[in-house]
Formats: structure tokens, C-alpha cells, sequence
């Protein structure tokens, strides 16, 4: 090196220099970190990341929202709610007690002709479209002023302002004289903005001009429908006018007027039931067969992992279908159970691979014929050294096999090919909702969500343990 | 290699053998049979017809039937559709759900391959966690609800647009298949992105891309040379199974965007008991799984030279 | 020193982990000379490899981080260039190769098309010419039936012959320096010998220079002219080989050798290893690295960083103890020049 001196000049120039031995203690072979167990070791890794941690929470609370939540929200999921049908998640609402309905003659104006007297070429729109009455979700009464040559009208309602002619919505009916000038609407009325729209007839043919009335009829319910329901007792009294708060649908009603809520706990309990105890199931089965398989060896191991590889050539679904359907579903039963077994007689053989795979691997390691020379037996061998080096691969297994499951169900519930209705799961309840959609999105986006949010859950869980059981991952950070 | 093809082709068939004596004896055990949805049949139409499709024959004798017309490649005659035979049905449904299907398999494949590669590029930054947040999503959503969602977005597009670009439902045009088959193999897409990353990061880290460096090779050709292809390989190997999960998970789609595959026949015979539409179909849907794997391995094995030569 | 090919000084080298900054190289400074083998010599973990794969650019960046120094090869400056400006001297006027033959060839490409893309790549040469031109780079190193092995895969060749493939790929562009990060260590002892048997008979035929990392001292004596002995991220002795040797200036040099077996071995003569392990360098200390191990650790030691000087004025041998100091006690075996014989310590 150029810029290097000798070493005596250079070295001389550092003065205080002690050359006593030194006395600082020197344990260079100190262990620098505690022992910890396997599962110690994983359960600290698993608490580092933040993502599993929280999936923890959520199926905790899943499960909470399974048990606990029937205990906290007592509505019967079977109960409809006609007054509130496919209604979207709100707050409490009123309505107000009104008479018992009464037939309505409507307005007949005996001044009028029913008849057109004559046939005009353009006929005009009726005038002054209104309520005849206050418009609640009993009845909503409408009436218009007659249209001179005009031999009936046509009644439409619409959920939106209609942008022409032929978007008037549905064709509620039609008066076939030219001074029936009223209509009254009884067809599933419920608490929100509606749009009527009149066309007066000749007769026979609509003419190509509308007028259109927004109303939004005002929540209301007689003291038969309260009673009925339980709302109000029958001593109680109540005057009309009066207001009662009706049913409370935090997470709104689906299109028979059932309690979303109570219907996704309901749905909880069926599809996390078969979601849990079928991989449970199976991956015991599975343990147990490739366990065997995988200690005994030899023809017996060949026999019985070629009849698992035919079972895994199954196509998986359509067998889930056929079994389902061969156990057979009796008039009043949910189906759950065919499920289970079909699931079951299906699952196993994942399972069993992996964990015959392993078994091979751990049975030819040092630490088994070692113990196998100091005088252990099989069954010692398998409970204290194959079964807990297992495990963690097992757990994997378990965790990543329930949202699989879960899947399964829905996806069978939702071709119609699940648990019977009424009883109600998540993946029946988006075959349901669906069908409305467009109307109504929140009856498939609650059960959609569930089932996304549990399968999240579990993956990411999934994946947090492998992290935390990889032994192989421990030396990499 | 040709041992191994051959070995692997007599084990597809005792495979599809298992799969049609295992979809027969669970049919026949199902309570009831098909001619029960006739309710006016009398006694003796109703031993007419046990004659006529052979159920007045004992198990064994039966299934020794069916599996001699099997192996001649006949499925026999539709119980609820007069005079159709099983055999029409598939070969009028079939070619929509496989077209559907490898459709998907293909958007899946491109798809998880070119996101997988671009989040090992953009490690631990946006774009990576974007597409992983995405894939989370894909693998947590059930297919259903993007078909629901693929709809609704279409019909919001066609409204946007004011005419019918896109079909919303139906068959025929390549316009029909986008949509389903892109939701069909969404959840596939997702799968492979994860372990096309995964498999990036591991060769990043092998010897051979620090030799090729120490080669003095441009960043890009290692990308694609040495890289690429040695990360394509493990995630080939998961797509035989794959391309059987999206066949039968055809059903949903085919279902909500009324495409005519045999997925609907499937479930639509199974309600009304029809033997030998059942039979057909679930031997024709395995044997095609099970070839496809094959096939699928096969392939594999020319592009990697490990098992080509082996 | 005019006829050095490659110089390094100072070099320092740190990785950003989960666990905080390793200072992996800590001022490292060393040259290689035109036909000469300079062996760097450490146990695992001491920043041989990390110093020349940085010199290479192929440490992996982030996280690693080259925080200082210069390295000139032929007097132009590679570290910190972009990939475009260091793959003008990567594998054409270095070539390197690794460890473990079995997994530094890429599996699914042919022996003969991986030699052959060195060549496309920097001699502009057509496939066919550039695959004939690997045929006889595999022959050159004693691969027979080259043109058939050519075509072959790795998986297909065994650690002996991928090793001599390699070597046949970093010869390509005819470098004046070969790398050789461990090259024996994964091969058996037979065929470590033919290894470095061809590397000897390819130096002198090429007339390139070889920077040898290894921590078997048995392939140092074989092959090295120069040594560096590398320990905790740092050169704590440099010289040729026989003052390596016989004149060994550093505590850590001579633990080395008596580690080492040698003929002289005999059942009363046990090998001695070097007690505990190497510091954490993550905080490293601020004094020797390997006081914490050294048997003649003074007090000083464990504050004060020893410098890099000169043995003699006559030779190039240097070491980094401060037992080198002329104050400094006497230790039998050390090699000790400076040492002032008047000023003879007491025992206490």
C-alpha cells in the first residue's frame, strides 16, 4: 500500500497504550437467546404479524357473532315482515295506527260522460293528478280531473322520474270510463318515493302524452297487523294518529320481509357448522389413513394411497352433488348432514398425502432410530415423536381447509344444490339476493361479505401459521 | 418420456373406470328413480318403460351393461328428454364448457403469470401491494358474487354506452364468452399471481441469476432468460389441477350468465334422477379432467428438461 | 506496484436487515497483480465473498450497500457503476465462479448455450459460431466428448464436471482475473485436487490472475502467492504466502494454523480450535474484532482499533494487532519484528 509506513513509526505514534492482559470477561460461547418450545416459538412469531393477529380477532368474532349473537338479537329469522320487504339497512322506523281499510268507491263524476262523445285525434294528458287522501303504506289515493273525449285511463307506478313514454314502470290497471277519475294502490306499498303516472285511453289505444305525481306514502299500520306481529298487546290502546315504532332491520329485510340480521346468524351457524366439523372430519380421517399408510409401509401403503389418488380424480363437484343427493334429503330437513358426509367422503385424501408424506419423511430421520434402539415401541414412537412433528403441518391443513369448505357450501347452496330453504346460509342467501340484484344489492351484499370476510380470515390466518410452524423460516430471519 | 406417457394414459383409464362405477353406485343408491316423476304412469306403462331403459334388471346386470355400451362409446337415451340421447346432449353442451373453461384457464394462466412477475419486480412497492391486496380479494370472494358482479357491470356499461356492446347474457360471439370466462378465472388468476411471486422471489435469490450477473448479462435478458423461465415452471405444474376446478366451477357462471353448457344439464338431471344423462355426463366430465391433467403433465415435461429426460 | 490489475481500498460493505445494519466489510484494502494468485482466506461469515461480489456488483442492492472505498481495475473505478457500465468488465475482463457448481448453472438451458450467451452477449458472435467456440472452452477444460456435453443439461453433469464448466464459462472472454469464490468447497477431495490442478494449468496458459477465496488452508498453500486473512470484516493480515505461514504476524493467523492438520499431527499433537464464535456485526466492536477470542488480549485491545501497517521495510507483509507495537509483550510463535528486545515485559 503506498500510503502505508512502517509499523514502527506509525504504531509508535499511539501513546496511553495498556499492555496488560486483558480481564474483561470473554464468554464467547454465551447463548444469547432463551430457549423457547416449538409452539412458544410459533405463537411469538404469530403475534408478530399483524395480519394474522387481526384474522384471529375477526373469526373470534365470528364466532361470537354465531353463539352469542342469536342471545343478543332475539328475531326469529323466519318471521316476515310484510310492511317492510327487501327494505335496505336503516335506522328504527314509525308508523303511524290508521283505520282498519275500508273498500274506497273512488270518484265517479256523474256530470261526465263514461263514453267519449267523440274520438279526438291527440288526447291530452289528465290535469291535476293528486292524493286524495293522505297516501300511507296501506293505500295510496290518487285522483286526477277528467279528459274531455277521453273513455278510460291507465294507471302506472314507478320507482324513478319516468324519462318518457315508455318508462312509465308498472301498469298498476286501468278504468274503462271517461269519468272514473281515482285509483287506489294496495300492491305491496312501501315506505318510499313513488312516481304514478296517468294515461288517458279512448278506450282502446293510450295516448302518447303522461302525467307523473311523486308520492312517498307515510309508514302506517292497522292494530290487527301490530297485534299480529307483537307489537302492542291486545289491552293496550291506541288511538289513530298515534305512532309505534315498527321492527328494527339494522342490516335491512330480504324479499319475504325476513330479518337480514337474525338470517346471517342463522346462516353463520350452518355454513361455519359444516365449514369447521367437515375439514375437522376429514383431516382426522385423513390423519388417521395416511398415518397408516405411511408407518406400516410397503404393499399395504401402495394399496391404500392408490385407491386415495382415485378418490382425488373425482371431479369434486359434481360428486359433492351426486352424494349430496344419494344420502338424500327427507321433507323438513336442511340437508346439512348429506353435506357433511358428501364433504367428508371427498376431503380425505389431501390429507392423508401429506401427512403419509410426512410420517415417510420423520420415520427415517436419526432422532426415530434412536429412540427406536433405546427399546421404544410403536405406539410410543407415534405419540411422542411422529404425531407432534405433524402437527404443524396439520394445522396449516385444518386452517386452509375451512375456507374451502365454506366455499363448497356456498357455491352448492347457491346453484340450488345445498341446504334446503327455509333454513337459511350464507351461500343460499346470495342465491337469493341475487335475483334482486339490481333492485336491492344489499340482500347479496351482506351474505357476500360474510362469506369473503370468513374466508379472508382463515387464508390469511393460514398463512400466518405457516410463517410461524415453517422451521425453515426461523433461520431466515 | 414415452413410458411415461403410456403408464400415465392406463392409469387415466383405470381412473375413469373408478369414476364411472363410483357415479353409478351413488346413483343407484339415491332413493327413487327417474320414472317417478311421471305420476300418471299405471303399473303397466310404468313395467313398459322399467323394460324398455332395463331397470327391471338386478344392480350387477345393469352396471355390467352400462359399462359395455360405455366402451362403445354410448351413453344411452335421456330419461326426461324423449328420444335425445345422452350422447347429442354432450356433444351440443360440451364444446360451450370447455370453450368457456379453457377460455378462463387461458386468462388465468397470462394473467397470474404476468401479475406474479411484475409484483416480484416492484417488491414491497405500490404496485405490488396493489395487486396483492387484489389477489387476497380474488382468493376471498366466491365466484359467484363476481359473476353477479361481472353482470352488473356490463348491464351499467351497455346503459353507459346506451346500446349492447357487450351481451350480458347468452352464447355464440367471443363478446359472450369475455366476461364469463374472465370471472371464471379470476380466483385461478389470483392463486397463480401468489405463486408466480413466491416463485420469482425464490429464483431471484438462486446461484444461477448471481452467475448470470457475474456474466456480465443485461438486467433485462436475465429477467427473461434465466429468471422467467425457471419461475414459470412450478406454477405449470399446479395449472392441470386448476384447469379442473374451473371446469366444474363453470356451473356458477353458466348459471348466471345463461350460457348452454352441459354444467346446467348436469344439475338439472340430477333434480329429476336421469340415469344415464347423470352416468354420461360425470364420465365424460372425468375422463376429460382426468386426460387434461395428463396432458397438462405431459407438456410440462417438455418444457422442463429435469422430467423431459428422465 | 504499477502492474496491478485490480486495487481495492478501504472498501466497506453494510446490509440492511430486520435485526438492524451489518457491517459485513469494514475497510477492506488489498491489490492483485498481473499472473499472481492472492488467496483471501476466513471462516464463514467473515466478508470474503461479500468483498468480491461487491467488487462485481452482484450483491443484491438494497439490501446490501457499498458505504465507502475505491476499486480499480486497470485503473478505472467499477464500484457504483449502473448495470450497463459494469457489464463492460463483468465476464469479459473478470470472470467468476462459484461455491456450488449444482445450483450456479441455470437448469433449464444446455451447458453449451450457457457458455455460448457469455459470448453473444459481449464478442457479438452468432449462435453457431459462439456454440463451437463453447465446445472447445469445454474441452480446454478437460471435459471429454465435449460437443455431446454441450448439449447437455446441468442436472445431467456432476459437481466435478458443472465446476469445470464453469470454468469454461468465465474463461469465455478470455478474462485477466478469475474470481474463485470457494471453488473446491462443495467437490470431493479428488476431485478438488483436479480442480485446482486446472485452475493452475489454465492461470499459466492464459496468463490471467486469480483472487482465491477459501478458508481451507491446505488449498492456500497450494495455490496462493499472495494471502489475506480476513476476520470480522477485515484484513487482519496480508503477505505472501510464506510469511503467511512460517512468519504469521496475527493471533488469528496462528489459531488459524493450528487448526489446520498437518503431517506433523500426531495423537499427542491434537489439533487446537479457535474457542467461541466470531463478533456480532451488527454492533461491531470498537476495538480488535477478535479480541473476544484471542488468548494474548491486552487491554487496549478491546477500545483501540490496531492500525494496518508494515512488517519490514523489505517486505509487502502487514498485520493489524497491537501486539505488533514495540512496547508490546513478547509471544512465543508470533512473528514479532518490531518488538523492542530491551524493553522486555515482565510475565505480570
Amino acid at each position: 500500500m503506498t500510503d502505508s509506513t512502517l509499523l514502527k513509526t506509525r504504531l509508535q505514534a499511539v501513546s496511553n497504550l495498556d499492555f496488560s492482559p486483558s480481564d474483561t470477561v470473554q464468554s464467547a460461547e454465551q447463548i444469547s437467546r432463551p430457549s423457547l418450545s416449538y409452539w412458544q416459538d410459533a405463537w411469538i412469531r404469530l403475534k408478530k404479524n399483524t395480519r394474522a393477529l387481526v384474522s384471529l380477532y375477526i373469526v373470534i368474532g365470528l364466532a361470537l357473532f354465531t353463539l352469542a349473537g342469536p342471545i343478543l338479537w332475539q328475531v326469529d329469522p323466519a318471521l316476515q315482515d310484510l310492511n317492510q320487504l327487501s327494505q335496505a339497512p336503516s335506522l328504527p322506523k314509525q308508523a303511524i295506527f290508521v283505520e282498519e281499510h275500508t273498500r274506497w268507491e273512488g270518484i265517479v263524476l256523474e256530470n261526465f260522460p263514461a263514453e267519449p262523445e267523440a274520438f279526438l285525434d291527440v288526447l291530452p294528458a289528465p290535469t291535476n293528478l293528486r292524493t286524495a287522501e293522505t297516501a300511507t303504506t296501506q293505500a295510496v289515493r290518487i285522483a286526477w280531473d277528467p279528459v274531455v273525449g277521453a273513455g278510460g285511463y291507465a294507471v302506472y307506478r314507478n320507482q324513478h322520474l319516468p324519462e318518457s313514454i315508455n318508462d312509465l314502470g308498472l301498469p298498476l290497471g286501468t278504468k274503462l270510463a271517461g269519468n272514473e277519475v281515482s285509483y287506489e294502490d294496495r300492491l305491496n306499498v312501501e315506505g318510499r318515493d313513488y312516481y304514478y303516472s296517468i294515461v288517458s285511453t279512448d278506450g282502446y289505444d293510450e295516448s302518447d302524452t303522461y302525467i307523473t305525481l311523486k308520492v312517498t306514502p307515510d309508514l302506517a299500520i292497522t292494530k290487527t297487523e301490530a297485534l299480529s306481529r307483537g307489537l302492542i298487546t291486545e289491552e293496550s290502546i291506541v288511538a289513530n294518529g298515534e305512532t309505534i315504532d315498527l321492527e328494527f332491520h339494522p342490516f335491512g329485510t330480504d324479499y319475504l320481509g325476513r330479518d337480514m340480521l337474525a338470517r346471517l346468524m342463522e346462516g353463520a351457524r350452518v355454513s361455519l357448522f359444516i365449514g369447521i366439523v367437515a375439514p375437522f372430519l376429514y383431516v382426522m380421517f385423513g390423519i388417521f389413513y395416511g398415518g397408516f399408510a405411511g408407518y406400516f409401509g410397503g404393499n399395504l401403503d401402495a394399496i391404500l394411497m392408490r385407491f386415495a389418488d382415485f378418490v382425488v380424480a373425482l371431479p369434486f363437484l359434481l360428486f359433492m352433488i351426486l352424494f349430496k343427493i344419494a344420502f338424500g334429503i327427507g321433507p323438513g330437513e336442511s340437508g346439512v348432514l348429506p353435506m357433511l358426509i358428501a364433504l367428508v367422503l371427498l376431503g380425505w385424501p389431501a390429507t392423508a398425502r401429506l401427512v403419509r408424506g410426512q410420517v415417510l419423511q420423520i420415520r427415517t430421520q436419526g432422532y426415530i432410530e434412536a429412540a427406536r434402539l433405546l427399546g421404544a415401541k410403536d405406539h410410543y414412537l407415534i405419540i411422542r415423536h411422529i404425531i407432534p412433528n405433524t402437527m404443524g403441518v396439520i394445522l396449516v391443513t385444518l386452517t386452509f381447509a375451512v375456507p374451502a369448505a365454506i366455499f363448497t357450501e356456498a357455491f352448492l347452496s347457491f346453484i340450488g344444490m345445498g341446504v334446503a330453504p327455509p333454513t337459511p346460509s350464507w351461500g343460499s342467501m346470495c342465491n337469493e339476493g341475487v335475483k334482486t340484484m339490481l333492485s336491492h344489492p344489499h340482500e347479496l351484499f351482506f351474505p357476500a361479505l360474510f362469506i369473503s370476510t370468513t374466508v379472508l380470515a382463515f387464508n390469511l390466518l393460514g398463512d400466518g401459521l405457516t410463517e410461524a410452524l415453517d422451521s425453515r423460516m426461523r433461520s431466515r430471519e | 418420456m414415452l413410458a411415461y406417457t403410456f403408464k400415465r394414459l392406463l392409469a387415466g383409464v383405470v381412473t375413469v373406470w373408478f369414476i364411472a362405477t363410483a357415479t353409478f353406485i351413488a346413483m343407484h343408491s339415491v332413493p327413487g328413480d327417474p320414472l317417478m316423476n311421471d305420476k300418471a304412469v299405471t303399473a303397466e306403462i310404468r313395467a313398459n318403460l322399467e323394460k324398455k331403459y332395463g331397470l327391471d334388471k338386478s344392480g350387477p346386470e345393469q352396471y355390467l351393461i352400462f359399462m359395455s355400451n360405455m366402451l362403445r362409446g354410448d351413453f344411452g337415451i335421456s330419461f326426461t328428454q324423449q328420444n335425445r340421447k345422452v350422447n347429442d346432449i354432450i356433444r351440443d353442451h360440451f364444446p360451450v364448457s370447455a370453450t368457456l373453461g379453457l377460455l378462463a384457464v387461458f386468462f388465468a394462466a397470462i394473467g397470474g403469470i404476468v401479475w406474479g412477475a411484475l409484483t416480484a419486480i416492484y417488491r414491497n412497492r405500490l404496485p405490488d401491494i396493489i395487486i396483492m391486496f387484489l389477489v387476497i380479494l380474488g382468493i376471498s370472494v366466491p365466484s359467484f358474487v363476481f359473476a353477479a358482479l361481472g353482470q352488473l357491470s356490463l348491464v351499467k356499461i351497455n346503459q353507459l354506452l346506451g346500446s349492447s356492446v357487450i351481451p350480458v347474457a347468452g352464447w355464440g360471439t367471443f363478446g359472450h364468452m369475455l366476461v364469463p370466462s374472465l370471472v371464471l378465472g379470476l380466483g385461478t388468476m389470483a392463486l397463480l399471481t401468489r405463486l408466480m411471486r413466491s416463485s420469482m422471489l425464490e429464483v431471484v435469490n438462486e446461484d444461477y441469476i448471481k452467475t448470470a450477473k457475474a456474466k456480465g448479462l443485461s438486467p433485462i435478458r436475465i429477467f427473461f432468460k434465466h429468471q422467467l423461465r425457471n419461475a414459470i415452471l412450478p406454477v405449470l405444474t399446479v395449472l392441470g389441477p386448476q384447469i379442473a376446478a374451473i371446469t366444474t366451477g363453470g356451473f356458477v357462471v353458466e348459471l348466471v350468465f345463461a350460457i348452454p353448457g352441459l354444467g346446467r344439464y348436469f344439475v338439472q338431471a340430477v333434480q329429476q334422477l336421469d340415469y344415464t344423462v347423470i352416468m354420461g355426463t360425470t364420465v365424460f366430465y372425468g375422463a376429460f379432467l382426468v386426460f387434461m391433467v395428463i396432458l397438462v403433465d405431459i407438456i410440462y415435461g417438455f418444457v422442463d428438461p429435469r422430467v423431459r429426460l428422465q | 506496484m504499477t502492474d496491478s490489475i485490480l486495487e481495492v481500498t478501504d472498501l466497506s460493505v453494510e446490509f440492511a436487515t430486520y435485526g438492524g445494519r451489518v457491517k459485513a466489510v469494514r475497510g477492506v484494502s488489498f491489490d492483485v497483480k498481473a499472473g499472481e494468485t492472492l488467496a483471501i482466506v476466513g471462516e464463514s461469515g467473515c466478508g470474503k465473498s461479500v468483498t468480491v461480489q461487491s467488487l462485481m456488483g452482484i450483491i443484491p442492492m438494497p439490501p446490501g450497500e457499498i458505504t465507502g472505498g475505491v476499486a480499480k481495475l486497470n485503473g478505472k473505478d467499477i464500484l457504483g457503476l449502473t448495470s450497463k457500465e459494469a457489464n463492460e468488465f463483468r465476464g469479459v475482463k473478470i470472470g467468476m465462479i462459484f461455491q456450488d457448481p449444482m445450483t450456479s448453472l441455470n437448469p433449464t438451458m444446455t451447458i453449451g448455450d450457457q457458455i455460448a450467451e457469455t459470448l453473444m452477449v459481449h464478442r457479438g458472435m452468432g449462435k453457431k459460431d459462439a456454440f463451437d467456440r463453447a465446445v472447445e472452452l469445454l474441452d480446454k477444460t478437460k471435459i471429454s466428448e465435449a460437443a455431446k456435453r454441450a448439449k447437455q443439461y446441468p442436472f445431467e453433469f456432476s459437481g466435478g464436471m458443472l465446476q469445470r464448466a464453469m470454468i469454461a464459462q468465465s474463461l469465455a472472454c478470455n478474462p485477466s482475473l478469475l474470481i474463485a469464490d470457494e471453488p473446491t468447497t462443495a467437490l470431493d477431495v479428488t476431485i478438488q485436487a483436479q480442480i485446482l490442478e486446472l485452475m493452475s494449468e489454465l492461470q499459466r496458459t492464459e496468463n490471467m490472475s486469480i483472487i482465491l477465496i477459501t478458508h481451507d488452508l491446505a488449498v492456500v498453500a497450494r495455490m496462493a502467492d499472495r494471502v489475506a486473512v480476513m476476520y470480522a470484516g477485515q484484513i487482519v493480515e496480508s503477505g505472501t504466502v510464506d510469511e503467511i505461514f512460517y512468519e504469521s504476524a496475527h493471533p488469528y493467523t496462528l489459531g488459524l494454523r493450528a487448526a489446520m492438520p498437518s503431517n506433523k499431527t500426531t495423537r499427542e499433537k491434537k489439533l487446537t480450535p479457535i474457542l467461541g464464535s466470531p463478533p456480532d456485526l451488527f454492533h461491531p466492536p470498537t476495538g480488535c474484532g477478535y479480541f473476544a477470542r484471542c488468548p494474548y488480549a491486552m487491554k487496549s485491545c478491546e477500545k483501540m482499533l490496531p492500525p494496518e501497517c508494515l512488517l519490514t521495510a523489505e517486505s509487502n507483509h502487514q498485520s493489524r494487532c497491537w501486539l505488533q507495537h514495540p512496547d508490546a509483550p513478547e509471544v512465543q510463535e508470533l512473528f514479532q519484528p518490531a518488538r523492542t528486545q530491551e524493553e522486555a515485559p515482565d510475565a505480570g
